[in-house]
């Protein structure tokens, strides 16, 4: 029972690590950049669903769709006005802006949605289920479904379709891009968009597991990138994977070893992938002619 | 309670802010008010305690200032943000004590905050108040010249209570403890593993978590492998009620004695109705029949801050009652001394005779030997039915 | 060194002392609360010239030195409370800090960029965490309180002698950072962070050089941890979060990395600012975020960065030759210099890439290797390089054995070398780049200045040999493509080598600088230096060349003098393909007068000198025209400016009658023109088909898969790769893989920006003989190419550009029969871009 649900409860959080994390994914292969507050923008997510669904009692579709979209205008904000700047100077300045676009979003968060912690409900986390005698929330099996099945779009929508490859060659020489008629400019503004959108979903499947308020995301945005690292950040599959197994490592430590150690033995972990994988799990060495 | 309404109130409050600034900036109206200061932590994830305290202090200051003030001027209090980060809380007792020649201090939520502060207030001879953090430490320095005074519970002492309360409701005989993974968590760790030792009695096991933890059902497994049949709990609103819900989620029914984590906010809200069998301790509770100071404050409160609109939003009520007494225990010092000069407010604050307070009725709460004005028998226990706390009769 | 040099040496360090000596006697005046902001000022000044060191030296990003500064703190804290003085703990924590930061580093900087930030985010919680769990040690997560305060000749420190021990402390690694920026090391993490694998030809050893900046940067942040305790007289693990290091880093980054007061700016906004905030309470993370965000905007280089673009100034006196005899410098001594490569081959993942090569390159000689592209000659230099293994056979110097020795200890056993793309460190001066060499990888002391006058003296005499006349202050960086490979080659000299392995050196250069450059290959040659050569230009390589060996496919087919290899039919077959020319039209053009392109009045550029002006040129449908020039004459720049690429332009670009100047390359592209870019640019991580698909993505991209079946019919080399990466292509595939992109834009005219540079003559006769085949069936072309011969061959008509402007046009035919055409290449260059 203790390794059942601990493989539950690391798979359902690990799925939502990887979720978050295919958000620094998308940014990464289209633009070599990553936002530093998909934290934030997962919390955003949250909290605007809960203001729409809760506070102002919309129906749930609407207030999903309206929180998706209005997290995805928070990645293009945070495109235009902290990356782009930087990154078309060659500066990575963009890393504190990114950082610092994050503390106010939390901070302005704080003072309007409220410091209190808020309960999400949903009718998918009320009664557990049991299955091999661990009691499991319907959600905690949806929330890898999703994570799955994202990785899954992702992975086609890059390596089947052309408008995929027209991202992926933005990054790897956008004046060649340019010339193939592709609009860098919005394909990275999409980019951002997409990411940031992604964060929100986590934000919206884990609030119902958790709680809504303005700080919720700083944790899961670190383990997030510690995640999409791990997975090699260019591989959307190695993402979602590395999700998972970060996920199970962190409860089946608890489980064992206990919680003491979690910590400092995952993180362990994380510095020992990298240097026996520098390219993390799946990714794969640049092409480098000398 | 939409978002919109809010928006104007921020907006005040930047304005004001602003304003607060320019004044500073001027240096203008010296000394014409007796300053106090607040160190607490007023953002991140304890920004609502530090909200509470600076609501329990306002109240009193302005029954304070309606009757004339203290030493003939008026009370005025200065809010630092310390980020619950002890070196940016130095900074902040500093700026507060040196620049702004505050009369004294209040501390907020964290222990590490605080104990961080004592050191400095000791040496520049300001009477520090805490009002929330319990760390036993904080008062029980070592100070030869002892500047710290508290109104508000001591982990060891809860630690007892809790203890024995467990032995006496649940007769315990091998409790587990789920702990939040900060100072306060191993604070109480301590206490317990304590309590536990001089009754006897083993425990299962000590888990901790993270404030941000979303399932701690691997922790609260291995607690029940190990044959855990009371769960002792310490943390925030929000992480208690994770914990709730991942009891929920195992299917396990075990009594839960908690810290006065839950208290916090709106536990009932967080974690459903499984939230009622979590009995925790409290120094103060708003619920039920009043006394009439209760009553007063209360009704001050929702006049002062409109956005209080039930008793779910008076919260936390340890930290604004805390708040409420010790702002008044520390003008009756001030006004007792008739300086504003630290050596003197310190021992007024010995003489302070009787004071009949929102928490109980204060008789020589501080001595030489005792700096906390809150003892074993001002705990109560309680729990959460339908958004309010009720007590519980032993 | 002249009075203004020297009193330019002096200024720095004089400031910094000045700075620190005001800072210091503040902090004593002042009263409780300004000492202890100062203290924390000086404080986050010193984390942040230890990070100043790794970011601003070596380019490398650390989001954990908060692990650093707990590790400082915590000693200091835990060894005072033990009992042991203050002023052995402080010195010990910088010791401990910096042996954890050496042995973080060793694993850490295996990796880069965004990994190396996780792996020091990891390192930053591990850290926490630790001091956590370890309460036997740290007191746990309510940390070690009562910590005592520094005594000093019987004098307790409070608060104002902890502030002044910090300021001094700040002035000290302020002049550290002075003296290391200076320092052969400080030059070394520049060079290794510019370009690692040049740095390791000039001998350094990126491990050493990067693992020191991460270790010393652990050390300072480790002694400003140890001021820290007695400073709060409180140490806890919430003393340290993760946020703290994302404010040491912003100090850095802020203030400018790289400027050596950066730091001192950073740190003052980042400690004063919150404390000017710290009356508006819970909004002040609010308005402090904001703060950085404007900061940020306004100075996205650092405060100091933006300032300086205000007041810098070049120096621009050229290299002087001052009579030191560089024949005597360079000439070897000693043992023979003669270098025999026996039997080396190696295998890329199954793929053979050079079986079995022998030669033996003489001192004295220039032995040049020749191939076909993709024929292994750059990785046969690579192997005697030492960037790659050899799976087999003996590369020996003067009887060392150096096959499979890294690359910087064969640079040090004196095999220097030149890239096919100038690989010069690009921040650093001229200058710096040939000091740097002149070490050989030994680099002394990180306080004492790189070079000495005699030093330089050298490095500006080996400048003058190879024929650099620019400014020697000039960052290498911006230099015109000329005159970095003149750079490299000094470079490669100062460090004295036995070899000289050159790769390409003519790629890109005019035929009066091939001239140039053959003369100087065979100074240095007869200086006694044994030079191998790879090189598609077959003039230079006949005119100069004492043996030449041949590869095809990565096995040598032939070796032996200029004239025998010439006409050994093997070598024909596969490389030279016979005389280099093109195949004219078999009759005039004559087509519709209405032009698809126009170009009038032209102007662009990219500072404040435009690189053309008044440029009208026309190309009508179905016509080549050719763009001829020297280099620098802004061929490319026209390219780029019709295409879109280069924005914004004045003048008016019609395509098809419709004004282009003002849209942005994409537009252009889906309005119907293609441009194949200078150096191919294909997506190297993309396979052969995606490039071509990713070509048709202009018009939406119908019917793929018949018109790439079509278009491998005309470029039959890329069926084979068709499913493997573009990025493994050879040169010669790689530019038919770029060709064949534009044209799956099906255009309405396909620009040619310099198709056949770094190709092998035979590949070279395919690419025009295909442009002939497509100019024939009614292609409109645009072309640029340094074989100008070639180009008016092609094509139906030319224009000449110089210095930026048009000066001839007319019948290609014509113009390439004209002798004023020989002045354009001559050029007068002075805008060189």
């Amino acid at each position: 029972m203790l390794v059942t649900s601990a493989i539950i409860s690391g798979l359902g959080l690990g799925s939502m690590y990887g979720l978050i994390a295919l958000g620094f994914h998308v940014t990464y292969v289209v633009s070599n950049t990553v936002n530093f507050s998909q934290g934030s923008a997962m919390m955003l997510g949250a909290v605007l669903g809960y203001t729409f669904a809760v506070t102002l009692g919309w129906p749930l579709p609407l207030a999903v769709a309206l929180s998706l979209l209005l997290c995805a205008m928070f990645g293009l904000v945070v495109e235009r006005a902290l990356v782009r700047p930087f990154a078309e100077r060659g500066s990575n300045a963009w890393l504190m802006a990114t950082v610092a676009g994050g503390i106010v979003l939390d901070n302005a968060v704080l003072f309007t949605f409220g410091k209190e912690p808020r309960s999400f409900p949903s009718v998918l986390a009320q009664k557990p289920v049991e299955i091999f005698g661990a009691g499991v929330y319907p959600l905690q099996l949806v929330i890898p479904l999703v994570g799955l099945g994202i990785a899954l779009i992702l992975h086609l929508v890059f390596h089947r379709t052309r408008l995929g490859k027209a991202l992926l060659a933005v990054v790897q020489n956008a004046d060649a891009a340019r010339l193939m008629g592709i609009n860098v400019r919005l394909a990275v503004a999409v980019s951002f968009m997409i990411s940031t959108a992604l964060a929100g979903l986590a934000g919206l499947l884990i609030a119902p597991l958790f709680n809504v308020n303005s700080d919720m995301g700083t944790l899961f945005g670190i383990k997030a990138f510690a995640v999409a690292i791990l997975g090699g950040i260019t591989s959307a599959w190695g993402v979602m994977l590395a999700g998972l197994i970060y996920g199970l490592v962190e409860a089946l430590v608890t489980s064992f070893f206990g919680s003491v150690y979690t910590q400092i033995v995952v993180f362990s972990v994380v510095i020992l992938a990298l240097v026996v994988m520098p390219n993390g799990f799946f990714g794969r060495a640049a092409v480098n002619k000398v | 309670m939409l978002v919109k309404p809010r928006m104007p109130k921020l907006f005040r409050s930047l304005l004001l802010a602003g304003a607060a600034t320019l004044l500073a900036a001027t240096g203008a109206a010296a000394q014409e008010t007796v300053k106090l200061g607040l160190v607490a932590a007023m953002s991140g994830q304890s920004a609502k305690s530090g909200e509470a305290i600076v609501r329990g202090l306002s109240i009193a200051i302005d029954e304070i200032n309606a009757k004339g003030g203290v030493l003939g001027k008026k009370v005025e209090l200065l809010v630092r943000d310390d980020e619950s980060n002890p070196a940016k809380g130095v900074v902040a007792a500093r700026e507060l004590v040196q620049r702004e020649k505050v009369a004294a201090l209040f501390g907020g939520l964290d222990t590490p905050v605080s104990i961080a502060i004592v050191p400095f207030v000791n040496g520049a001879k300001v009477p520090f108040m805490g009002v929330w953090a319990a760390g036993t430490p904080i008062t029980r320095n070592g100070a030869a010249e002892n500047y710290v005074f508290r109104v508000s519970a001591v982990d060891e002492i809860v630690d007892i209570a809790l203890v024995d309360y467990a032995v006496k409701k649940y007769a315990v005989k091998k409790p587990g403890m789920i702990l939040i993974n900060n100072p306060w968590g191993e604070s109480n760790e301590k206490g317990l593993k304590a309590a536990l030792e001089a009754k006897k009695i083993p425990y299962a096991g000590v888990e901790k978590f993270e404030t941000n933890d979303v399932d701690v059902v691997p922790q609260l497994t291995r607690l029940k492998q190990a044959g855990a049949d009371v769960l002792f709990m310490v943390a925030n609103v929000a992480p208690s009620a994770q914990v709730v819900k991942s009891l929920d989620r195992m299917g396990w029914d075990v009594p839960i004695v908690s810290h006065w984590g839950p208290a916090g906010g709106r536990f009932s809200e967080l974690a459903g109705p499984s939230g009622a069998k979590v009995h925790f301790i409290q120094t103060y509770s708003f619920s039920g029949k009043l006394a009439p100071k209760g009553e007063a404050v209360l009704a001050a409160l929702k006049k002062k801050y409109p956005e209080i609109k039930s008793l779910a939003d008076v919260t936390p009520a340890v930290g604004i009652a805390n708040a409420y007494d010790a702002m008044h225990l520390t003008a009756l010092a001030i006004a007792k001394a008739g300086s504003a000069e630290g050596p003197k407010v310190r021992e007024a604050f010995y003489g302070i005779d009787k004071y009949d307070g929102l928490i109980k009725s204060y008789a020589k709460p501080f001595t030489p030997s005792n700096h906390d004005a809150l003892g074993p028998d001002d705990y109560i226990f309680t729990f959460f039915k339908e958004g309010e706390i009720l007590p519980l009769t032993n | 060194m002249t009075p203004a040099e020297r009193a330019r040496a002096y200024a720095m360090p004089a400031a910094i002392l000045a700075l620190t000596a005001v800072a210091a006697l503040y902090a004593a005046m002042a009263d409780g609360y300004a000492p202890f902001v100062l203290a924390l000022v000086a404080l986050t000044a010193v984390v942040g010239v230890g990070l100043n060191i790794l970011v601003g030296l070596a380019g490398q990003v650390s989001l954990g030195h908060v692990g650093f500064y707990a590790i400082g703190a915590y000693t200091a804290a835990i060894l005072t409370l033990k009992g042991i003085d203050f002023w052995i703990a402080f010195p010990l924590a910088g010791v401990i800090a910096g042996a954890i930061g050496f042995l973080l580093a060793l694993p850490a900087l295996r990796v880069s960029g965004p990994y190396l930030a996780m792996v020091t985010i990891a390192f930053a919680f591990i850290i926490q965490h630790g001091a956590t769990e370890w309460r036997d040690l740290t007191g746990g997560a309510n940390g070690l309180m009562n910590l005592k305060a520094p005594v000093l000749f019987g004098k307790v420190f409070a608060e104002r002698e902890m502030a002044v021990l910090s300021v001094l402390l700040a002035g000290v690694s302020l002049l550290f950072y002075q003296r290391l920026a200076n320092s052969a090391w400080g030059r070394g993490m520049v060079a290794v962070r510019d370009a690692e694998v040049a740095a390791r030809s000039v001998g350094l050893n990126p491990v050493i050089v990067k693992t020191a900046a991460f270790a010393l940067s652990a050390v300072f942040a480790g002694l400003a941890g140890a001021i820290f305790a007695p400073l709060f007289m409180f140490v806890a693990p919430d003393s340290f979060p993760f946020s703290q290091s994302i404010l040491f880093l912003l100090a850095v980054i802020v203030g400018g990395a790289g400027w050596v007061f950066g730091p001192v700016v950073g740190a003052v906004i980042s400690v004063v600012g919150p404390e000017l905030l710290s009356s508006l309470a819970e909004y002040r993370l609010l308005f402090f975020g904001g703060l950085l965000l404007v900061v940020l905007w306004l100075a996205p280089e650092g405060v100091l960065g933006t300032l300086a673009k205000f007041v810098r100034s070049t120096d621009s006196r050229p290299a002087e030759p001052s009579g030191f005899d560089v024949a005597a410098f360079v000439r070897p001594t000693g043992e023979s210099s003669r270098l025999e490569v026996s039997g080396i081959g190696i295998a890329f993942g199954g793929i053979k890439a050079a079986t079995d090569v022998s030669f033996e390159a003489l001192s004295g000689k220039i032995t040049s290797v020749i191939g076909p592209n993709g024929a292994g000659k750059t990785t046969v230099l690579n192997m005697v390089g030492g960037f790659y293994r050899p799976d087999n056979g003996s590369i020996r110097l003067g009887g060392q054995e150096l096959a499979g020795a890294p690359a910087f200890e064969v640079a040090r056993a004196g095999i220097a070398r030149t890239y096919q793309t100038t690989k010069l460190f690009a921040t650093l001066s001229v200058l710096d780049n040939v000091l740097i060499a002149l070490r050989r990888g030994g680099l002394g002391s990180m306080v004492t200045d790189a070079a000495n006058a005699g030093d330089r003296r050298v490095a500006e005499a080996l400048l003058a040999f190879v024929g650099y006349r620019g400014a020697i202050a000039v960052a290498a960086g911006d230099l015109p493509h000329v005159d970095s490979r003149l750079v490299e080659i000094a470079r490669a000299l100062a460090m004295r080598p036995r070899v000289l392995l050159l790769d390409e050196p003519a790629a890109g250069l005019m035929r009066a600088d091939k001239d140039a450059l053959s003369q100087l290959l065979r100074r240095i040659a007869d200086l006694g230096v044994a030079v191998i050569l790879v090189e598609h230009d077959m003039k230079l390589v006949m005119g100069i060349s004492d043996h030449v060996v041949v590869l095809d496919a990565g096995v040598p087919i032939a070796s032996g003098t200029p004239a025998a290899i010439r006409h050994d039919p093997k070598v024909i077959k596969a490389y030279l393909g016979g005389e280099v020319k093109a195949r004219p039209r078999a009759a005039p053009w004559a087509g519709s007068r209405d032009p698809v392109l126009v170009t009038h009045k032209l102007t662009a550029g990219y500072g404040a000198a435009p690189v053309l002006e008044d440029v009208t040129l026309e190309v009508r449908p179905g016509e080549t025209v050719a763009v001829i020039g020297a280099n620098g004459a802004g061929k490319s720049t026209t390219m780029r400016s019709v295409s879109g690429l280069l924005r914004p332009v004045r003048g008016e670009i019609l395509l098809d009658n419709r004004s282009i100047a003002r849209l942005e390359a994409h537009r252009i592209a889906r309005s119907g023109l293609a441009l194949v870019p200078e150096g191919r640019q294909v997506f190297p991580e993309l396979t052969v088909y995606d490039n071509l698909v990713l070509g048709s993505h202009s018009r939406g991209g119908v019917n793929t898969e018949s018109e790439i079946e079509a278009l491998l019919k005309r470029f039959p080399r890329l069926r084979d790769r068709l499913r493997g990466r573009a990025g493994l292509l050879s040169g010669g595939e790689q530019q038919m893989l770029s060709i064949a992109r534009g044209l799956m834009a099906k255009p309405r005219i396909i620009l040619l920006d310099e198709p056949s540079l770094g190709l092998a003559p035979a590949i070279i006769n395919e690419l025009f003989e295909i442009l002939a085949e497509l100019r024939d069936e009614g292609v409109t072309i645009l072309l640029v190419d340094q074989m100008a011969a070639l180009a008016l061959a092609v094509a139906d008509r030319g224009y000449v550009l110089e210095s930026g402007r048009v000066v001839r046009d007319g019948e290609a035919a014509a113009l390439a029969q004209d002798a004023d055409l020989e002045a354009a290449y001559l050029g007068r260059v002075e805008a060189a871009q």
